[in-house]
C-alpha cells in the first residue's frame, strides 16, 4: 500500500488542463461581445448554433448543424469585458462520461491597442479526451475570432483536420 | 527524461510560402518581433543571433533545419538572463502546413531541463509575437 500522503498527492494531481493566450487588436468590450454573440459565432465558430442565458446560473449549449447537442453547461461567472466562466460537458458518449469541465475566458487590456484573451479549460481527471479535443479546437476557434475582430472575416471556414 | 515544452498553434489566412517568407525575412520580423533583429544567413548550419533594438544579445544558436516552406528548426540558447543562459541549448521548431485557405503554424520550443526558466520566459513572449505575426500578415498592422 502507498502512504496516505502519496495517494492524496495523486488525487490532487489528477487534472487535465489546456490554456491558450492570444492578443487581439480590439477592445475588451468588443472581444466580450463576440465571445457571447451567437451571431458572431456563425462566422468564427464554424456556424455552430449557440444558445445561452447570459447570467450566472444560466444554461448554455452548442449544437451541431443538424441540431443535435455538441456541448452544454452552466454559466458560472459573467463579468462583462473581463471574465466568463462556464461548466462544459461534451455530449459525445466517451467525453460525456468524463463529466463537466470548466472553461474560463479572461480578458485584459494590453499595450493600449489590444486585448489579451486567455482561454483555460480543465477537468479533474488525467488524460482527458475532452481536453485533448479542445486542445485541437481552441487554436482554430481563437484564430478565427482574432481574424473576425481584426478583419471581419476568418482564417478557417471549416474545422481543420 | 527531464524536459520543458511550450507548444503554440495558430492559423493564419495566407499561403505557406508567404508565411515562410514572414518567418524568415529579417526586416519583416522586426515589425512583429518588438523591433528585435534576427541576424543570420538563413541557411542550414548558419548561426543566428537575436538582438534587441538597443543591440543587446538576447538569444542565439544555429539553424538546424531550413526546409521552405514547411520546417524551420533552430537550436536556441537564451543569452541575456544568466539563469536561463545556464540552462544551455534547447530547440525551437516552426512547422507550416496548408489548412484550407489558411496556413497552420505550430511553434514547439523545448528545453532539456525540468521547470525551465527559458520556457517560462518564452511562454509569455511567443503568444504576443505570434499574435503580432498573424495580425501583420492578415491586416498589415501588429496587435500589441
Amino acid at each position: 500500500m502507498k502512504p496516505a500522503e502519496e495517494i492524496n498527492e495523486e488525487t490532487i494531481m489528477a487534472e487535465s488542463r489546456y490554456a491558450y493566450v492570444t492578443y487581439i487588436r480590439s477592445t475588451p468590450q468588443a472581444v466580450w461581445d463576440a465571445l457571447v454573440s451567437a451571431e458572431a459565432m456563425r462566422t468564427y465558430f464554424f456556424g455552430l448554433p449557440f444558445e445561452a442565458d447570459l447570467r450566472p446560473g444560466g444554461a448554455w449549449r452548442r449544437l451541431f448543424p443538424d441540431g443535435s447537442l455538441m456541448t452544454e453547461g452552466e454559466l458560472l461567472e459573467v463579468d462583462p469585458a473581463s471574465r466568463l466562466v462556464m461548466s462544459w460537458r461534451n455530449a459525445e458518449p466517451e467525453k460525456h462520461a468524463e463529466g463537466f469541465s470548466r472553461c474560463a475566458f479572461d480578458l485584459a487590456p494590453a499595450g493600449g491597442t489590444a486585448t489579451r484573451l486567455t482561454v483555460t479549460q480543465s477537468i479533474g481527471i488525467a488524460n482527458s479526451r475532452l481536453i485533448a479535443a479542445v486542445e485541437a479546437a481552441w487554436p482554430q476557434v481563437v484564430a478565427n475570432l482574432k481574424s473576425y475582430l481584426e478583419t471581419g472575416t476568418v482564417a478557417l471556414t471549416v474545422p481543420a483536420p | 527524461m527531464a524536459e520543458s515544452r511550450f507548444v503554440y498553434v495558430t492559423y493564419i489566412r495566407t499561403s505557406p510560402a508567404k508565411l515562410w517568407e514572414a518567418l524568415t525575412n529579417t526586416e519583416f520580423m522586426k515589425a512583429y518581433f518588438f523591433g528585435f533583429t534576427f541576424d543570420t544567413q538563413w541557411r542550414q548550419g548558419s548561426s543566428w543571433r537575436m538582438l534587441s533594438p538597443e543591440g543587446v544579445l538576447f538569444d542565439g544558436g544555429e539553424i538546424v533545419a531550413f526546409d521552405p516552406p514547411s520546417r524551420l528548426e533552430l537550436s536556441w540558447r537564451h543569452e541575456e538572463d544568466a539563469q536561463a543562459k545556464a540552462e544551455g541549448f534547447g530547440r525551437c521548431v516552426f512547422e507550416v502546413a496548408p489548412a484550407g485557405e489558411a496556413s497552420k503554424l505550430t511553434v514547439t520550443h523545448t528545453m532539456p531541463v525540468a521547470e525551465s526558466r527559458t520556457i517560462s520566459m518564452i511562454s509569455e513572449g511567443w503568444p504576443q509575437i505570434l499574435s503580432n505575426l498573424k495580425s501583420l500578415v492578415e491586416t498589415g498592422r501588429i496587435a500589441v
